[in-house]
């Protein structure tokens, strides 16, 4: 299998970021269908396409758009998670700049499923060009009445408006993303059990659909070619259906974004972008900072599709895909993941907000060369002692990628500790440098 | 211990304006722009970080006690609040006044490998300042980032509302000589862009 292109397809052409030229491509077709549907049928085909969250977790899409109260009582909300921030992702971004109309109609497409009246994009601070490109296609749309009062005669009355960050990955999480867009510090919020789903009670308390771009860019296709259609890709996989999108970055010959169907090889993923660049491959993060690290013989077998990513013990993620080669000092790699989630904790629980920094205290001493004896069987327990127990899952996605570096490369860390520098590169502070 | 993991001046508290210094200062087109914002939330609360996004543009690129207060004052909300959303951020300026340029270096996973201390040292280098700093003629802040998100693209350097990726040390040269030459800020301009793209039909 290789590239297959659904939703970059058209990407490419610049005039895919105008209404017309948007619409010469089917744009808007799959509106005009689903506002004559029941808007119960339209959830079902959500349903029947098998359709998995793009932002990470990959929960079943049609259950939350299934999940908002069928009997409107207060209005409901549509949000779109456009603050991608996960390193080694850069897919949303992509498809923002590029395909903006995509997001636009998803969102509408869901604003009628869900029977809500407003939605919001929240993006990322730094997105600028994605904005842009956003706000063009919104005022575009707006004009031709495709957002707005009485969308295409349907009697149906959608709003759009974008609402940008301000520089937090923990306003990623979609909690903490709500907490943002009401105003507030970028912290996550009590979660169901203890709290009620953001379908009954999101923003402003009010019922609140909430889905990545991605996610929302796909609905159009499975709404246009029927859902059966779009669970016919990807069947070779155990419950992937579709399409994905991988931002393939690091020591690559090409890196970029490639769109595969669900159930290619990783390895073949890896020939897209070029092959391995500066000597050989020696692991791999498939899915964003976030998943565990593979050695090259897992990327050998690893079969893209959720349930197949853990025979590797590793995850889809988001799908930021980071190859390093032989030159590469794990230690210093991991050194500087934990980093990243030291710096965007965002200080609500003590598990996170202390283990992040004390995992990033270690981790230097060993990188400067003062590692200690039994510095790897302490931060193996600070991992467990994060994961799963803090308050959201920033907490485990630090906790993850130190436990499996220290799980598949452990010879790296005894290396180092013991004679204070790294087995692999005479330089600590550059892995690599081609 | 690296300087790394030390307590940085960018987490300093903004100080607490005096009485004289409480003036509202946000123009016609700003006052403007916030109305419009008001009408696209049910809560008031939700202005306020767009809210600071008009005030880093207003006060030059920099959000002292003055500029928080004004938000406060205009969205009817307590200073204490609004401080605490500006500082949770780290895209706004708050404590201390930034150069007329920021250089946003990623140094994160993929710019990492890729080079990006390497650069990070050349511009330190360059620039004669650390991270968090200011050149003594006001013209450039190092700031050291976390992922971009445009990993394809490592190492990336972010200015003002640009990318550029990905970059070597002749590009540096080239880029900090342009900025030189540029006599508009880059900050301010960004936080104009980013109040723009949240405004109905200017596109
Ligand atoms: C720390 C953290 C950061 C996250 N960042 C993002 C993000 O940048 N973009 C995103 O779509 N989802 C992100 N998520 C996942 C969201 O919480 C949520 O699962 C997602 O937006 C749901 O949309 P989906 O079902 O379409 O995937 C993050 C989760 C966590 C715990
Ligand atoms: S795990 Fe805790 S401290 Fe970490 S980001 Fe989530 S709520 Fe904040
Ligand atoms: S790591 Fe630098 S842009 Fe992603």
């Amino acid at each position: 299998m290789a590239e297959r292109k659904l939703l970059l397809e058209h990407s490419h052409l610049p005039e895919y970021q105008t209404l017309d030229g948007y619409k010469s491509k089917d744009g808007y077709k799959a509106l005009g269908k689903a506002l004559k549907m029941d808007r119960q049928a339209v959830v079902d085909e959500v349903k029947a396409s098998g359709l998995r969250g793009r932002g990470g977790a990959g929960f079943p899409t049609w259950i939350k758009w299934n999940g908002l109260p069928k009997e409107k009582k207060s209005p409901h909300y549509v949000v779109c998670n456009a603050d991608e921030g996960e390193p080694g992702t850069f897919k949303d971004k992509q498809l923002m700049e590029q395909t903006p109309f995509l997001l636009v109609e998803g969102m509408t497409l869901a604003g009628y499923a869900t029977q809500s009246e407003q939605g919001y994009i929240y993006i990322r601070g730094e997105f600028i060009d994605a904005a842009r490109a956003l706000r063009k296609a919104i005022d575009q749309a707006y004009s031709a009445g495709l957002l707005g009062k009485n969308i295409m005669g349907s009697g149906f009355d959608f709003d759009l408006d974008i609402h940008l960050g301000a520089g937090s990955y923990e306003c990623g999480e979609e909690s903490a993303l709500m907490s943002s867009l009401m105003g507030e510090r970028g912290m996550p919020r009590l979660k169901f059990p203890h709290a009620p789903l953001p379908t009954i009670a999101g923003l402003w308390d009010r019922p609140t659909l909430i889905n990545n771009v991605e996610t929302y860019c796909c609905t159009p296709f499975i709404i246009n070619n029927g859902g059966e259609w779009y669970a016919s890709l990807g069947a070779s996989t155990k419950n992937s259906r579709g399409t994905k999108i991988f931002s393939v970055s690091g020591h690559v010959n090409k890196p970029g974004n490639y769109e595969i169907e669900f159930g290619t090889s990783l390895k073949k993923l890896l020939e897209m972008a070029g092959g391995v660049k500066g000597g050989k491959l020696k692991a791999c993060v498939p899915g964003g900072s976030s998943v565990p690290i593979i050695t090259a013989d897992d990327v050998d077998r690893a079969i893209l599709g959720y349930e197949e990513m853990s025979e590797v013990k590793s995850m889809v993620g988001s799908g930021g895909c980071m190859f390093l080669n032989e030159h590469t000092c794990i230690v210093t790699f991991i050194w500087r993941t934990a980093m990243f989630y030291a710096n965007e904790s965002c200080g609500k629980c003590t598990p996170c907000r202390e283990g992040t920094r004390w995992m990033l205290q270690i981790l230097d001493r060993i990188r400067v060369g003062n590692g200690q004896p039994g510095d790897v069987e302490l931060l193996k327990e600070i991992c467990s002692q994060i994961d799963g127990r803090s308050f959201c899952g920033l907490g485990d996605a630090a906790a993850w990628p130190v436990a499996a570096a220290l799980r598949v490369f452990p010879e790296e860390f005894e290396y180092y500790i013991a004679n204070g520098k790294s087995m692999v590169t005479t330089e600590p502070m550059l892995a690599m440098a081609p | 211990m690296s300087e790394l993991l030390q307590l940085h001046p960018r987490y300093e508290r903004p100080r607490i304006p005096t009485a004289e210094e409480l003036i509202l200062r946000f123009s016609d087109k700003a006052i403007t722009e916030l109305e419009e914002l008001k009408t696209h939330y049910p809560d008031l609360k939700s202005c306020i970080l767009p809210g600071l996004w008009i005030a880093q543009r207003e006060y030059g690129g920099f959000l002292d006690g003055g500029a928080i207060a004004e938000v406060a004052h205009r969205l009817h909300r307590s200073y204490a609040e609004v401080e605490g959303v500006a500082t949770f951020y780290s895209m706004y300026n708050t404590a201390h006044k930034p150069g007329k340029h920021k250089i946003e270096l990623c140094t994160c996973l993929s710019c990492h490998v890729c080079g990006a201390y390497r650069i990070r040292d050349y511009v330190k280098q360059k620039l004669g300042v650390g991270h968090g700093e200011t050149t003594a003629d006001g013209l450039f802040t190092i700031e050291e980032v976390e992922c971009l998100d445009a990993c394809d693209r490592a190492p990336v350097i972010q200015v003002g509302d640009t990318y550029h990726g990905p970059v070597d040390e002749a590009y540096v040269d080239r880029l900090l000589d342009e900025l030189r030459n540029q006599s508009e800020s880059t900050v301010v301009k960004m936080a104009d862009e980013i109040v723009k793209v949240h405004l109905r039909g200017k596109s």
